[in-house]
């Protein structure tokens, strides 16, 4: 019978599976139209069984009952008090018998076998009552057959599932039936208390706290530590501090056994049982004790008895499975024959090539030398201070010894030390060697290679080729006159007259001051009360002797009538004084033609004080004036005012008394203005660009991008090609306006701002002058012949004005004709020098 | 239209590439790629602008030159390599599994790394190989010294590797004592240079290695010796095939048959033995000329011009295994050696069985007008043999060293032979005469040699004796940078000034050279003295002193005063005088001075305003560079004048007392 035994247990299994079939196709099936649900097996087998148990039928299999309750009003055959009117004595082999049944269809599928065993299995039922253990069932109530139906068919179907091997002792009926403590008058089955191995579950293991699988920390703030299963809290257990810990853990000498559980937040002693297994995970070992990894096969389908009887394949056993491969005999012929004949020799040493050969012949050519191809430097030969026995002086003194020794390895000049020994037998073994070939092979190998041109060049060879400043005399070489101002006040300004015999220059005390060029002497001063001088200049009109002094909001033409010949004395009366009696008005401006925006300026005639003293015409002008520049024939003169918005350049007609504003609209704060030497140009530098307009046309020539970032001063070569700008960023730009808008040489030697740069009208020289308290001479040539640069060649550095309050020198000028310069400076000096 | 360029599609970006994208490209690991640019001679490039080489990153990485990589697509080693690591797995597998036929069998098939090709490869002719052998020679020598596990727990130098170096350095000692070719010897506190001059298609190559002295070498743990194996490995291969050329050219047999008695004995170079190809050349010497030799013979011819057929490898083969039992030819014992039976004959001095060699090839130069080839050395016992008989012998002396004659003082032929005992160690008159028993004998000190092979000829030996304070070594590579010391030159040349007359000379010298001194500080104290000497200077000298500055001039003077006699002490004091009376101060007082002072500094700086920002930073970093020199020779030369002052007082106060 041990086919049938099996067949049970599955059958057993299946029907467990079978027990939560979905009721409302179940029940029809059953108890309503069984022929009409003719697919399903089951219906079939059940139809059989009724066919066979007659009157049992009734009584149906518990599960199907219970599937069926709601339906009972359907049910007209079959009530449901009739089931229990039934025999009950085979109430329990029916149920068994439905079980198997029911099992059968999951389990084979197949009810022809079912069948052949259905009467013996009633049979051995039938005859053995007693054996099974439904006996001790005889007694059941309805009550309890009841909850036994409940409990069935409330199982999930998916905790059956996977459980075939082991069936639970209540569905063995093993156990003690006792009465219910909970239920009156009904039984409840106890069973043994089973042990749970380890393959079991944790959820088996009595856990107090219900809180679950949660992070704990939740509970940290609380006082108790979950709930248990009456839904009473837990309270923390009392824990010591770190020292009571410390103390427990020497004392007790079981501690180190000891793990702390989380859940209930105490100490857990680990079993014997669970330190094995802590020992057996230590020692990569199975963790279960019993386990046997070298367990018996068990023969399933092999070995005595258990031979398939059946092939698996009708096919006939090949021949290649038992007759050896001709090919390969073949094969194995050739080689033999090979052998035999001499032609293969076994394990015969392959030819090889010699260690060493003439690999290189008198015909090699080297490689044609690739751009990227950059052979490893040589080491350097030995220098004698490695010598063991060096001259004195290459063995390092106390200071250098430290010096080398504090430096990082990479900083030392040498990687030794060099050291002077007596003889060679006291010459240590070299420490480093090994170190040393090691780096070497590193830098092969590691160190990144790139072509450095070493430049074997005299130094010397870099300095441009110039004349000598002796081929390029005269130019001004020493302080010859030296013009002292009282109260070192600075003067701002200084200007030679056409006829080269006076300078006038103006400080900061609001004074003109007239020197006689030769002799330093001050022959006149004219006060002119207005705040600092900021500009002055001579007309450059030869015949007159007109003087432009400028003070804040205000421009002074001023005369030294009785120091000059009758003949400029009344040139310059007349030429100043025809404003006036053209335009009976003195007063207002525009003469010419209205001009929009000049109504502030305002040329007025003096008082006659003044004009006895030489103060000849003054025109109020917004802002403060900053520099006067005239034009060449000695009528017009521009004056520039930063900070007059709009009406910042002005351009003035001393004739006619009439001035002009040539721009509405100024293009940033014009700095610095010039007339071209001799075209209708104008010049005007604003912070960084210097703009050439044509006054004529009223166009913008050019603008020339000097690249500094705040021009101080600027001048027109004579010959109005080249122009050199000064900035404060200690910068001198040349422009050559041949050659472009940028500079042709930008140059910087001054170690401070520049202040003044001026051409000399005549002979081919520069000067600039800067903060430093220098004032740098040049010479520049400027060709006639375009193909050719101008020449600069720097000459003298002329040193006397000191520097005060971080001002030196502020302006320099070019005597008209010599090669004579006037400077003047913070110190509140003005200084003449001669070649 | 041009074409439109994109970004990372052309220059840097192509041209280079990372070290971790050349690895992906070769799909190698990290240690075969180092391996291969060791081998390949592949290094990483410094791009000119790495953020554009590296796609815009600014990371540190190391760059290669992507045609580098690209050839390495295509090198035999990358396969050799794989090969190497399918090997390697199935052996593991095999001895794993037990199969010891198997792992037998594919031990046998193990795939061998050759390397000629890439000798061939990155050195195509043999003078660039020979212009790259210093690097190979200075590390052979170091492994050649190696104890076999020089870090312990670190990699392991095998055996047979170290046993390769040290036979290459002595095939090439060998060669080198052959030729003669042994130029300069210099002792350094890091061991020994020595300087060969090899030829090679007519033109001489200088080959300078390094040998460090006889001690245990320290080994620092963080030197990784897999690295420094992969080179030697391959250094090893180019001396071999570097060492056959060599020998060719001399028409020896390569390799020199070793004798494993004398080996045993602990001769190095010693127990190598050369042996004449057999009339390769001159193939119709005799009628004896025997099948084999003819075999050579043709292959000889052979070797020289094509190579690697696998015909002539057979031949190859057979060579070797027959060259060494070969007797019917001219062996000879080039060592000499003292042994009885040879020496009887022979008369001290003069080296026949050597001679006949060298009259054979003609090619090498005859050894009698070599520096010592008239002399004998003993070398005492704490002489470095490896070094000195290298030394001596190269430069045609007979070395008698203490091994071999651990008694000098006996009367037999090869005692008497001594002319020179180089000895590291005090001896009292005593013992130095009874050790050489009424023979007349030189004794010096091992720095000795070395100096007569730098000057090129036999310096006086009374500086040198035993126990005496030695005169400084000095390079012989000292280049144009550094000091010229004509005073030491002087005292040591053998034909110079007699032991006698030369203390007053220096006394001379010294009295001049403080007046000197003197006018130098007066001419500091007050420049616009004018001096009344009488200007009777020689003409280079009053060139000189008119432009002090000018090095070249100065070195005219120098030689001019050097043929005139005039000692290097009193030239420089004629210059200083010469200079003061023509009133030139020296450049360095003028820059000192300042821009205001005289207008030619004037003008030096004016001109300067006119250089371009580039050449004006160009002249800036050459002046400081020459500057740094400059004030480097200057504290040399202030400490070298105070020692000397020192030393002087030191002697005058010794004479006094």
């Amino acid at each position: 019978m041990a086919p049938r035994a099996v067949q049970a247990e599955s059958s057993r299994a299946a029907q467990r599976k079978a027990v939560p079939r979905p009721a409302p196709t179940a029940a029809p099936a059953v108890n309503g139209s069984k022929k009409r649900a003719a697919p399903a097996p089951v219906e079939e087998e059940e139809e059989d069984e009724g066919l066979m148990n007659g009157d049992q039928t009734l009584e149906m299999s518990d599960d199907e009952v219970a599937e069926g309750e709601e339906e009972d009003g359907n049910e007209d055959d079959e009530d449901f008090p009739e089931l229990d009117s039934g025999s009950s004595d085979g109430d329990d082999e029916e149920e068994d018998d439905d079980e198997e049944e029911d099992g059968s269809e999951s389990g084979y599928n197949s009810s022809d076998i079912e069948r052949m065993y259905e009467d013996g299995d009633e049979d051995e039922e039938e005859e053995s009552p007693a054996t099974t253990p439904s006996s001790s069932r005889e007694d059941l109530t309805i009550d309890e057959k009841l909850s036994r139906m409940i409990a069935k068919n409330s199982v999930k179907p998916d905790e059956a599932i996977g459980t075939d091997g082991k069936i639970s002792a209540a569905k063995t009926g093993k156990g003690r039936v006792v009465p219910s403590k909970y239920v009156e008058g009904s039984y409840r089955r106890e069973y043994e208390e089973y042990e749970a191995g380890y393959g079991s579950e944790s959820s088996t293991e009595d856990n107090p706290n219900t809180v679950g699988n949660i992070p704990m920390e939740w509970y940290d703030d609380l006082p108790h530590i979950g709930y248990d299963v009456n839904g009473r809290k837990i309270f923390r257990p009392v824990k010591g501090d770190e020292l009571d810990k410390f103390l427990a853990n020497v004392e007790d000498p079981s501690a180190w056994t000891s793990v702390e559980d989380k859940l209930l937040q105490k100490q857990v002693q680990l079993t014997d049982r669970e330190l094995d297994i802590i020992r057996r995970l230590e020692r990569a070992e199975n963790p279960d004790k019993d386990f046997n990894p070298y367990q018996d096969t068990i023969e399933w389908f092999t070995g005595k008895g258990n031979e398939r009887v059946m092939p698996l394949s009708a096919a006939p056993e090949p021949k290649r499975r038992f007759v050896p491969s001709k090919w390969e005999h073949k094969k194995v012929m050739k080689i033999v024959k090979a052998i035999r004949e001499g032609r293969i020799i076994p394990n015969k040493p392959t030819a090889q090539k010699p260690a060493v050969y003439a690999i290189w012949s008198e015909s090699d050519q080297p490689h044609q030398e690739h751009a990227m191809y950059m052979p490893a430097p040589q080491l350097p030969p030995p220098r004698t201070a490695e010598s063991y026995n060096p001259p004195e002086e290459y063995v390092f003194t106390e200071e250098e010894r430290k010096e080398w020794e504090e430096a990082e390895k990479e900083d030392r000049k040498t990687d030794f030390m060099p050291a002077k020994y007596d003889a060679l037998r006291h010459v240590p073994g070299y420490r480093n060697l090994v170190q040393e070939r090691f780096e070497r092979c590193l830098d092969l190998y590691l160190a990144p290679r790139t072509r450095r041109v070493k430049l074997n060049i005299d130094p010397e060879s870099l300095i441009p080729k110039l004349p000598s400043p002796r081929e390029l005399r005269p130019f001004p070489l020493a302080s010859v006159v030296q013009y002292r101002h009282p109260g070192s006040t600075r003067v701002r300004c200084v200007s030679v007259s056409p006829s080269g015999e006076w300078v006038a220059s103006g400080s900061e005390d609001g004074v003109v001051r007239l020197w006689d060029l030769g002799n330093g002497r001050e022959v006149w001063k004219w006060d002119l009360r207005g705040g600092a001088v900021q500009s002055v200049d001579w007309s450059p009109n030869a015949e007159e002797a007109v003087l432009v002094a400028l003070v804040e909001g205000k421009v002074v033409v001023l005369s030294p009538l009785w120091l000059v010949p009758p003949a400029v004395a009344a040139a310059t009366m007349e030429h100043t004084n025809a404003g006036f009696a053209s335009s009976a008005a003195t007063t207002k401006a525009g003469a010419g033609k209205e001009v929009k925006g000049v109504e502030a300026v305002k040329w007025a005639r003096p008082g006659e004080s003044d004009r006895e003293r030489g103060v000849l015409v003054t025109i109020e002008v917004p802002g403060t004036p900053k520099q006067v520049a005239w034009h060449r024939k000695g009528d017009y003169f521009s004056t520039v005012a930063v900070d007059a918005a709009n009406k910042s350049v002005l351009i003035h007609q001393l004739s006619k008394h009439a001035t002009q504003s040539p721009f509405r609209k100024t293009p940033g704060q014009v700095q610095r203005i010039q007339f071209h030497p001799h075209k209708p140009w104008f010049f005007a530098a604003t912070q960084r660009y210097v703009r050439l307009y044509d006054l004529a046309g009223q166009t913008l020539v050019r603008t020339l991008q000097t690249g500094a970032r705040w021009i101080s001063s600027m001048d027109v070569h004579p010959g109005g090609d080249n122009v050199v700008v000064g900035s404060y960023d200690k910068k001198l730009g040349w422009f050559d306006m041949d050659l472009g808008n940028k500079p042709y040489k930008t140059l910087r030697y001054h170690t401070k701002a520049l202040r003044s740069v001026a051409f000399h009208p005549t002979l081919p020289l520069f000067a600039s002058a800067s903060d430093d308290g220098t004032i740098h001479i040049f010479h520049a040539t400027v060709y006639s012949d375009l193909m050719q640069n101008p020449l600069i060649v720097p000459l003298k550095i002329l040193r006397g004005h000191r520097v005060t309050e971080g001002l030196g020198v502020l302006e320099v000028r070019w005597h008209p004709q010599k090669p004579w310069l006037i400077s003047s400076g913070a110190d509140g000096e003005v200084r003449l020098w001669c070649s | 239209m041009a074409k439109i360029k994109r970004k990372g599609e052309s220059g840097a970006a192509k041209n280079y590439v990372t070290r971790s994208a050349a690895i992906r490209k070769l799909q190698i690991s990290l240690a075969d790629f180092r391996r291969l640019c060791i081998l390949k001679g592949i290094y990483p490039r410094d791009p000119l602008h790495k953020k554009k080489a590296n796609k815009g990153s600014t990371a540190p990485t190391s760059f290669y030159y992507t045609k580098d990589i690209q050839y390495l697509l295509h090198e035999p080693l990358l396969d050799k390599f794989r090969e190497h690591k399918a090997f390697a797995k199935k052996l593991a597998r095999a001895v794993g599994r037990q199969e010891w036929g198997l792992a037998k069998n594919l031990e046998d098939a193990k795939p061998v790394l050759r390397l000629d090709h890439l000798v061939k490869e990155r050195y195509p002719t043999f003078t660039l190989a020979l212009q790259d052998l210093q690097d190979p020679l200075n590390l052979v020598h170091l492994f050649s010294r190696l104890p076999t596990n020089p870090i312990p727990g670190k990699t392991t130098v095998p055996t047979d590797a170290i046993a390769d170096c040290a036979r290459l350095i002595s095939e090439w000692k060998l060669w080198a004592i052959r030729t003669h070719s042994l130029q300069k010897v210099f002792l350094g506190i890091k061991g020994v240079y020595y300087e060969c001059v090899v030829p090679s298609n007519g033109q001489d190559v200088r080959v300078r290695w390094l040998e460090g002295y006889e001690f245990q070498q320290h080994v620092p743990t963080d030197v990784d010796f897999r690295i420094l194996l992969t080179f030697v490995e391959l250094y090893r291969v180019l001396l071999g095939f570097t060492l056959f050329k060599l020998y060719n050219e001399e028409n020896l047999v390569y390799p020199p048959p070793l004798d494993k008695a004398l080996e045993e004995k602990g001769e190095s170079v010693g127990a190598y033995k050369l042996v004449q190809q057999s009339a390769g050349i001159k193939a119709g010497e005799g009628s004896g000329v025997s099948k084999k030799a003819v075999k050579r013979a043709i292959h000889g011819m052979a070797t020289a011009g094509v190579s690697g057929e696998a015909e002539e490898d057979v031949d190859m083969d057979e060579d070797a295994a027959v060259g060494e039992p070969a007797t019917e030819e001219p062996t000879e014992d080039f060592i000499e050696r003292p042994s009885k039976d040879a020496t009887d004959d022979v008369a001290p001095g003069s080296l026949t069985t050597y001679n006949t060699i060298i009259s054979s090839s003609s090619a090498t130069a005859s050894s009698s007008n070599l520096l010592f080839s008239q002399y004998t050395f003993y070398l005492s016992r704490e002489i470095s043999a490896r070094t000195w008989e290298f030394v001596l012998r190269s430069l045609g002396a007979r070395v008698i060293s203490a091994t071999q004659m651990p008694d000098p003082s006996g009367s037999d032929a090869d005692a008497n032979a001594i002319t020179h005992v180089v000895i590291d160690r005090p001896m009292t008159e005593e013992r130095k005469r009874a050790m050489e028993n009424g023979r007349k004998w030189v004794w010096i000190q091992p720095q000795w040699v070395a100096d007569c092979v730098n000057r090129g000829k036999v310096l006086a030996h009374d500086d040198y004796a035993p126990g005496k304070l030695l005169p400084p070594h000095l390079s012989p590579w000292e280049g144009d940078g550094e000091m010229q010391r004509p005073w030491l030159d002087q005292t040591t040349l053998a034909d110079g000034p007699a032991a006698g007359e030369r203390p007053e000379v220096e006394e001379e010298e010294e009295e001049e050279d403080e007046e000197a001194d003197v006018d130098v500080e007066e001419e500091d104290s007050d420049d616009d003295e004018e001096s009344t000497s009488t200007p009777t200077f020689p003409p280079a000298l009053l060139a000189s002193a008119q432009n002090p500055t000018d090095k070249t001039l100065l070195h005219a003077a120098e030689l001019e005063a050097e043929s005139a006699g005039t000692s290097s002490s009193a030239f420089q004091a004629q210059l200083q005088s010469a200079i003061k009376s023509l009133g030139t101060a020296p450049a360095r007082k003028a820059a000192g001075s300042g821009p205001s002072g005289k207008g030619k500094a004037g003008e030096e700086d004016l001109r300067k305003i006119m250089m371009t920002n580039k050449k004006a930073k160009l002249y800036n970093k050459m002046k400081y560079g020459n500057a740094e020199r400059q004030a480097e020779k200057d504290t040399l030369e202030t400490k070298r004048l105070a020692i000397e002052k020192r030393k002087r007082k030191e002697a005058r106060a010794a004479g006094k007392a």
